[in-house]
């Protein structure tokens, strides 16, 4: 499932004194099966973008294709395409509201129109891939810890089998164990189910670790569309946007400075760990 | 769409209205509300439609966002104009000298009269009040509020926690809109449909904002209620404000113009017979 932007604006209170531009004139394409993150610092737009890509928030001007289906057009089924595009927002626990957890997360699928029956082996299913028990399935969502109902609320967005995942910052307010066990989640949902995966992110060693290719957005507009590697050679340019890079491709970069080459594209602590025993392993030859 | 809510928005310029002393605005705007009913004939009306538009080209709020402030009261005023034209006693209006009688219904001269006296006064008491309400931020509103109530602090009306209670209310409306907001999209991203369908189904569509708006608010309340406790925050006694509120010159001035529009309305009562 692709994504293509074309021109995107979207302005805020148009016509008033509050009139802002959330987006300026945004084009990119996101591939099939990719794994895209967005970083911007805050209310760079990131936000208002991902809700224009299933038809939550309309365009003042601009196009945007899903599998080649113009959702901006006035006679699109919207609520087919937010079966295809699921959106988690940030926090998502604070949507649950049903009696049960089984209940909370069926809400999706039958707006959709599944049947009892598929609900039911879709439920059983989704909250095996966010790691939840079956016995929660009969509890109200509000008995949960926070780390637990997150995990509701993305099986509630999951058991709609969208083709394409967006999160906003699927991990804050999460303790370092929550987050490493989400974005582990993330990552096998994006493999198992070749999903294409779109984050927002603040931690760009999130950033770094899961995924393949960047949108670097800045006061509304789109800066970069790249690579990872690409995206963190750049240190300087990124900082100046009020952005960083992953503490690793820090560490390269200063050595760089000190005259230790370990090459460009090393961004996660694995590789970096490979690069430094094989120049030590050089300098001792 | 949940957006266009203008009715209590602030609009932050730079103007006489807005520079004048709440207390001076509030119980100018309760005199304006009495003159609006206290008006009788089509003269008076006039006097009143003059000098609304007057204060709005003042306040520079513009005339757009006051028309769209009226906008959902146009079912209100169809509603009560149809009652009054239909329901009303008197001489039967006659159309190519036909009587427009059918039933219970008719349309009289008297009723006609009514129906655009009442329309005509609830546009202008939601114009003018509206008017307060763009010219005056919440917070400068309830100090007003606050500072009017204060003699009854006498007979036991707690003046302060009212007004605290008030601007509170008010402070957490564009909060509450914008979290509706939030969730309302959410559940759209899950395929709530809340357009379509009928009375009973559009209700039940709205469980899943409604649950959460209600647990969100309170958590807020909590959280507020221990983050002014963290502040020392005990109740009106004792407790100095950052802005005094002062009459200026404007005020007096304002006031002049109030009595002065009273005035006139009564003049045009007595004297002008439309």
């Amino acid at each position: 499932m692709s994504i293509k932007v074309e021109n995107l604006t979207h302005i805020y209170s148009k016509d008033t004194p509050f009139e802002k531009i959330a987006l300026n004139n945004i084009s990119f394409e996101i591939k099939d099966n990719d794994f895209v993150a967005i970083i911007g610092h805050t209310g760079s737009g990131k936000s208002t973008l991902i809700q224009h890509l299933n038809g939550l928030v309309k365009p003042d001007s601009g196009k945007i294709y899903i599998d080649g289906e113009d959702i901006t057009e006035k006679g699109c089924n919207l609520t087919k395409i937010r079966g295809k595009v699921g959106i988690v927002f940030q926090y998502p626990e604070y949507q649950l509201f049903e009696e049960t957890v089984y209940k909370d997360i069926a809400y999706g699928p039958s707006n959709l129109g599944y049947s009892e029956k598929e609900i039911d082996s879709i439920i059983y299913d989704v909250i095996k891939i966010v790691g939840l028990k079956e016995e929660v399935l009969s509890k109200s969502p509000f008995e949960l810890s926070g780390g637990q109902k997150r995990r509701v609320a993305i099986a509630g967005v999951l058991a709609m089998n969208p083709k394409i995942l967006i999160l906003d910052e699927p991990t804050a307010g999460l303790d370092p164990k929550g987050r490493d066990e989400i974005l582990s989640q993330i990552k096998r949902i994006h493999e198992d189910k070749n999903i294409t995966v779109i984050i927002v992110s603040h931690s760009m060693e999130d950033v770094a670790k899961l995924a393949k290719s960047v949108l670097v957005m800045s006061d509304g507009s789109l800066l970069m569309h790249d690579d990872v590697k690409n995206v963190f050679k750049d240190d300087k340019f990124l900082q100046s946007i009020g952005l960083n890079v992953p503490q690793i491709s820090l560490v390269v970069s200063r050595l760089k400075e000190k005259g230790i080459d370990l090459g460009d594209d090393i961004y996660t602590l694995d590789a970096c760990e490979k690069a430094i025993i094989n120049y030590l392993k050089g300098v001792k030859k | 769409m949940i957006k266009d809510i203008t009715l209590g928005q602030f609009f932050p310029i730079d103007s006489p209205i807005h520079k004048m002393d709440p207390r001076v605005k509030i119980l100018a705007t309760i005199i304006y509300i009495f003159a609006v009913f206290f008006a009788k004939g089509y003269a008076g009306y006039i006097v009143v439609a003059l000098f609304t538009y007057v204060i709005i080209l003042m306040s520079k709020v513009p005339l757009k966002l006051i028309l769209k402030s009226l906008k959902p009261l146009v079912f209100l005023v169809i509603f009560t104009s149809l009652l009054n034209i239909f329901m009303t006693d008197g001489k039967i209006v006659t159309l190519f000298n036909i009587p427009l009688k059918l039933g219970f219904l008719k349309i009289t001269y008297e009723g006609l009269s009514i129906a655009v006296k009442m329309a005509l006064r609830l546009i202008f008491l939601v114009a003018g009040t509206s008017l307060l309400t763009f010219t005056t931020s919440p917070i400068v509103l309830t100090d007003g509020i606050e500072s009017l109530l204060s003699p009854f602090n006498k007979i036991g009306l707690p003046s302060h926690e009212l007004a605290m209670m008030m601007s509170i209310a008010i402070r957490f409306i564009p909060t509450l809109i914008e979290e509706t907001d939030k969730i309302m999209k959410a559940q759209k991203a899950r395929g709530a449909d809340f357009e379509s369908g009928n009375l009973i189904k559009r209700v039940k569509a709205l469980v899943p904002i409604l649950v959460p708006l209600f647990i969100s608010s309170f958590r807020r309340a909590d959280e507020l209620a221990v983050a002014m406790e963290a502040r020392c925050y005990k109740g009106g006694k004792g407790r100095t404000r950052l802005r005094e509120l002062k009459l200026s010159n404007i005020d007096f001035k304002a006031s002049l113009y109030m009595l002065l529009f009273v005035l006139s309305i009564v003049v045009t009562n007595i004297f002008v017979k439309v």
